[in-house]
């Protein structure tokens, strides 16, 4: 069989937007999903508030892949279901992906690129070493998620939730309109790490307290939870004694940290971030390997889906680009790297070659800043200053970099300056 | 109907006595407390099998470590369990901790340990680039291996089970009554089982069942827990030996400890509790596993780390196994004070009761339909190209993986659910088939193995348990089902 010129792994929103971005007629396409039906993780995500950015409208999760899935359904391009990739290796120009499903058991798929948009997967308790008992009852957020919206069950009644990431904070609305009691949320940082409008939407408005600068001191429970304790921390994370506040709980729910799901990839050994756990990558969203991209939140968790769609239709249509030109990676790569408050950005390194075109940096702060300034810098010379209001480390902010800025040689930093906090 | 032998606990210890009394005509039951085998210190412990460089050579530890380890090559040819033959070093930082290390050396060749030898810091860095920098020597341990331990158990009791033995799980103890030439057993749920022998092999809760039968006991159970973290498969590489600290007065020390699967162990502590099932991790507690990791190598992958756990050592104030029958009460054996080196131990210590306590007073015929060997029900990721195709065509369900992270498919969990010890919870199914324990932690296949386990056991996903019985994880179903 002829191989594919794409495989696009992942048929949630970056692989949606990936495919529409690289179609075209001449190319032989294949999306791979391993679910059983197209949208990924927004299937789950019942709320609205999902594409104000990209579709100009306020759509719920369903909504919002709906619209994704009927942008590709009439695209003359190969889509599998119920299908998991289990390894990735490339010989000889090639990429052998081993995939397996119940139709055709274990077998391989070949193409020449491949883009990888499969997701990302929860931290779990283990990883961040909750001290305490081990009973049922301790979940990620996005599970508990999955039993109710999907699945149709309660995990428990009464709730406590760990971390203030997005998710954390749409199941504590969720949990409590679905009848459960929702004692509070703490969060480790003393800043919530989620977008302010859930802050607002979920939290205030529905009386749930947040308590920042706290964290998990203590579970109790035997066969099931019964009991947590929290404790404030100081600036070295440190319980303080006597902050000690426990709540009778069956439920304590984690949101703490979303992670690039790309182990099936590890035979490839690309170059992967510490900071995003996901691919190092080109302003083309090519990672170190060649023909390989990759795109939305296995590249790096985003704060909204309209991002993953933006960034995901620029890597199909890289992609497309790559396999039409014919275009080979040039010499001339140089490095963007953070500097002081800046924990991550993207992309991580630029192919300085002719067809140099502006490039779009997102990043994250490491801190809150009512006001500030971004300052791009190649080498020691400075290229240009931005000022910026309201910036939080949940929200990701954009810098353009223009080619008629990049006249120096070698790499560049980015650095955020706070001027109010 | 009286039973010959009653044996309490189906741990490691409990476990390689049933198997060891199938090898005889005799009718033995297995009670067991818990939803499933091997619950406790089976499941929460190092995974080592020893060597045998430490135990006071004049101790039963040690008569019976160096002969456990050398069964368990026998274990593997015959029940097919996991055995990683990755060898030990224990190192050395500075002159006096060098002392030690010949010490050891010598103790070791006393005790009959095979191969053991001092290695200069140059020759060590070669095998293990990772060594921490601040390492002398090391004491070569070649015959130390990891194992899987509740795999051991599980086969074991199998293995038993096949070969005529009674299991019978959710059975707590509750009272032994003793009678002329038989004693009582009552369980918490009313059954009663008569039995000429009582085998006490409850680990930690072993002294709460002796005292149902004896008035004084030589020995208390002190029980001491100790903390673990656990790095995902894929530090696979970084390191290949098991390294130890020289022991100091609580034990081994913390180690670090490459699993058959990829795994490693870090840990564990040492801390006297007074609860016998307190299995709680704490800040402090795995901050000084992290510590005494460092002492042990460079670079460790922290970041992989992927869960954490406790488990509780069944010492005693005997310090040695303490192996014997009753003074007071004829047929009641006591296993106790079983820590470590027990799961290494375990295959001698099942022989030793049989062979050493019971044989001299109770002629065994041997069961001429023994079959020593079972084959393990290989996972779908374990297979070969062939046995893939062939597992898939006969049953399509090899092709749903469910865990991705671990690469396990239904048609595995399926099986593991139907061994000859049934599966009824989640962790029993991450116990046999590893469902969930890898980097997400069930994130992602939680709900497909409730699903799974309600189908094939015939309940609903609300009555499907996480663990211990009483422990399910859907608490009721949403106003509108589909």
């Amino acid at each position: 069989m002829k191989p594919y010129d794409l495989v696009i792994i992942g048929g949630g929103a970056a692989g949606l937007a990936a495919l529409k971005g690289a179609y075209d007629e001449k190319l032989k396409i294949l999306l791979i999903e391993r679910d059983k039906t197209l949208g990924g993780i927004l299937k789950q995500c019942i709320h609205n508030g999902f594409g104000l950015h990209h579709y100009k409208e306020e759509l719920t999760g369903p909504e919002y892949a709906e619209r994704g899935v009927n942008e590709v359904l009439g695209l003359n391009v190969d889509i599998i279901t119920d299908t998991t990739v289990i390894d990735v290796l490339k010989e000889n120009g090639t990429f052998e992906l081993k995939v397996i499903n119940t139709k055709k058991g274990e077998h391989s798929i070949h193409s020449t690129s491949v883009i990888i948009s499969s997701g990302c997967y929860e931290r779990t308790r283990g990883a961040i070493q909750l001290p305490g008992d081990r009973p049922a009852g301790i979940m990620p957020a996005g599970s508990a998620q999955r039993y109710l919206n999907m699945e149709g069950y309660m995990v428990g009644k009464k709730v406590f939730i760990l971390g203030s990431g997005d998710i954390g904070l749409i199941m504590a609305r969720r949990m409590k309109l679905e009848g459960a009691e929702v004692l509070g949320v703490a969060e480790l940082m003393p800043h919530s790490n989620g977008l302010t409008r859930n802050i607002v939407q979920c939290l205030h408005d529905f009386d749930i307290p947040l308590f920042l600068s706290h964290t998990i001191s203590d579970i109790k429970g035997k066969d099931v939870l019964e009991s947590i304790t929290i404790s404030e921390v100081d600036e070295n994370f440190e319980y303080i004694d006597g902050t000690e506040k426990s709540f009778d709980v069956d439920t304590l729910l984690l949101s703490v940290g979303l992670i690039p799901d790309i182990n099936m990839f590890d035979s490839l050994k690309f170059d992967v971030s510490k900071k995003t756990g996901g691919a190092i990558v080109d302003q083309t969203y090519q990672t170190s390997v060649e023909g390989l991209f990759a795109c939305g939140n296995a590249l790096h968790v985003h704060d909204l889906v309209d991002f993953v769609t933006e960034e995901s239709t620029k890597a199909g249509e890289q992609a497309k680009a790559y396999i039409l030109n014919n275009k080979k990676r040039s010499n001339n790569m140089i490095s963007v790297t953070p500097s002081s408050n800046v924990s991550y950005l993207l992309p991580q390194t630029l192919d300085m070659d002719d067809e140099f075109e502006d490039v779009i940096l997102s990043l994250r702060t490491t801190t809150n800043a009512m006001s500030g300034k971004f300052h791009i810098y190649q080498g020691e010379n400075l290229l240009f200053t931005k000022k910026a209001k309201f910036v939080v480390p949940a929200e990701m902010e954009k810098l353009t970099i223009k080619k008629e800025m990049l006249k120096y040689k070698g790499p560049i930093t980015v650095q955020f300056e706070v001027v109010n906090v | 109907m009286t039973y010959d032998f009653l044996i309490i606990g189906s741990g490691i210890t409990g476990a390689s006595i049933a198997r060891e009394l199938s090898k005889y005509n005799t009718n033995t039951i297995v009670l067991e407390k818990e939803n499933d085998a091997a619950n406790h210190a089976t499941t929460a412990n190092s995974a080592i099998i020893h060597s045998g460089y430490d135990p006071d050579p004049n101790s039963l530890k040690a008569k019976l470590n160096v002969e456990g380890n050398k069964l368990y090559d026998t274990l593997e040819e015959e029940l097919d369990i996991p055995l990683f033959k990755n060898g030990a070093f224990m190192v050395a930082h500075d002159k006096e901790e060098e002392g030690l290390l010949e010490r050891y050396l010598q103790r070791a060749i006393t005790n009959g340990v095979p191969g053991v030898e001092i290695l200069d810091q140059k020759k060590a860095r070669e095998l293990e680039p990772n060594l921490a920098d601040s390492v002398t020597k090391v004491l070569n341990l070649p015959s130390t291996k990891v194992t899987y331990p509740w795999e051991v158990a599980l086969a074991s009791l199998e293995n038993a089970i096949k070969n005529g033995v009674t299991f019978e799980k959710n059975k707590a103890v509750k009272s032994i009554e003793k009678h002329v030439d038989y004693y009582l057993v009552t369980t918490e749920d009313g059954s009663t089982y008569q039995t000429r022998y009582v085998i006490n092999a409850a680990g930690a809760f072993a002294e709460k069942i002796a005292k149902m039968v004896e008035k004084k006991l030589p020995y208390h159970i002190r029980p001491r827990k100790g903390e673990y973290l656990v790095l995902d498969r894929r530090v696979k590489g970084f390191l290949q030996r098991t390294l130890y600290p020289t022991p100091d007065e609580k034990g081994k020390g913390i180690l670090l400890v490459p699993q058959y699967h990829g795994n490693i162990l870090i840990g564990p502590n040492s801390e006297t509790q007074g609860s016998l099932d307190d299995v709680s991790n704490s800040k402090g507690g795995l901050n000084v596993v992290k510590e005494g990791a460092l002492k042990l190598a460079k670079n460790i992958p922290f970041h992989q780390n992927i869960r954490t756990f406790a488990g509780v050592r069944a010492s005693s104030t005997h310090k040695d196994f303490y192996i014997k029958e009753s003074l007071d009460n004829e047929g009641f054996i006591h296993v106790a004070g079983i820590d470590s080196p027990g799961l290494t131990a375990a295959p001698a210590i099942a022989k030793y009761v049989v062979e050493t306590i019971i044989q001299p007073k109770e002629k065994l015929n041997v069961n001429e339909e023994f079959n020593p060997y079972r084959r393990v029900i290989k996972l779908y990721d374990d297979m070969t190209a062939q046995e893939k195709e062939q597992a898939f065509n006969e049953d399509s369900r090899y092709g749903n993986l469910v865990c991705k992270c671990e690469r396990i498919t239904e048609g595995d969990i399926v099986r593991h659910i139907h061994r000859e010890v049934k599966s009824d919870s989640v962790k029993a199914v991450k116990k046999r088939a590893r469902a969930g324990a890898g980097i997400c932690q069930g994130g992602y296949c939680e709900y497909q193995v409730i699903k799974i386990l309600a189908r094939e056991l015939g309940k609903t996903p609300l009555e499907v348990n996480y663990f211990s019985n009483h422990s399910n994880i859907l608490k009721s179903e949403t106003k509108v089902k589909k």
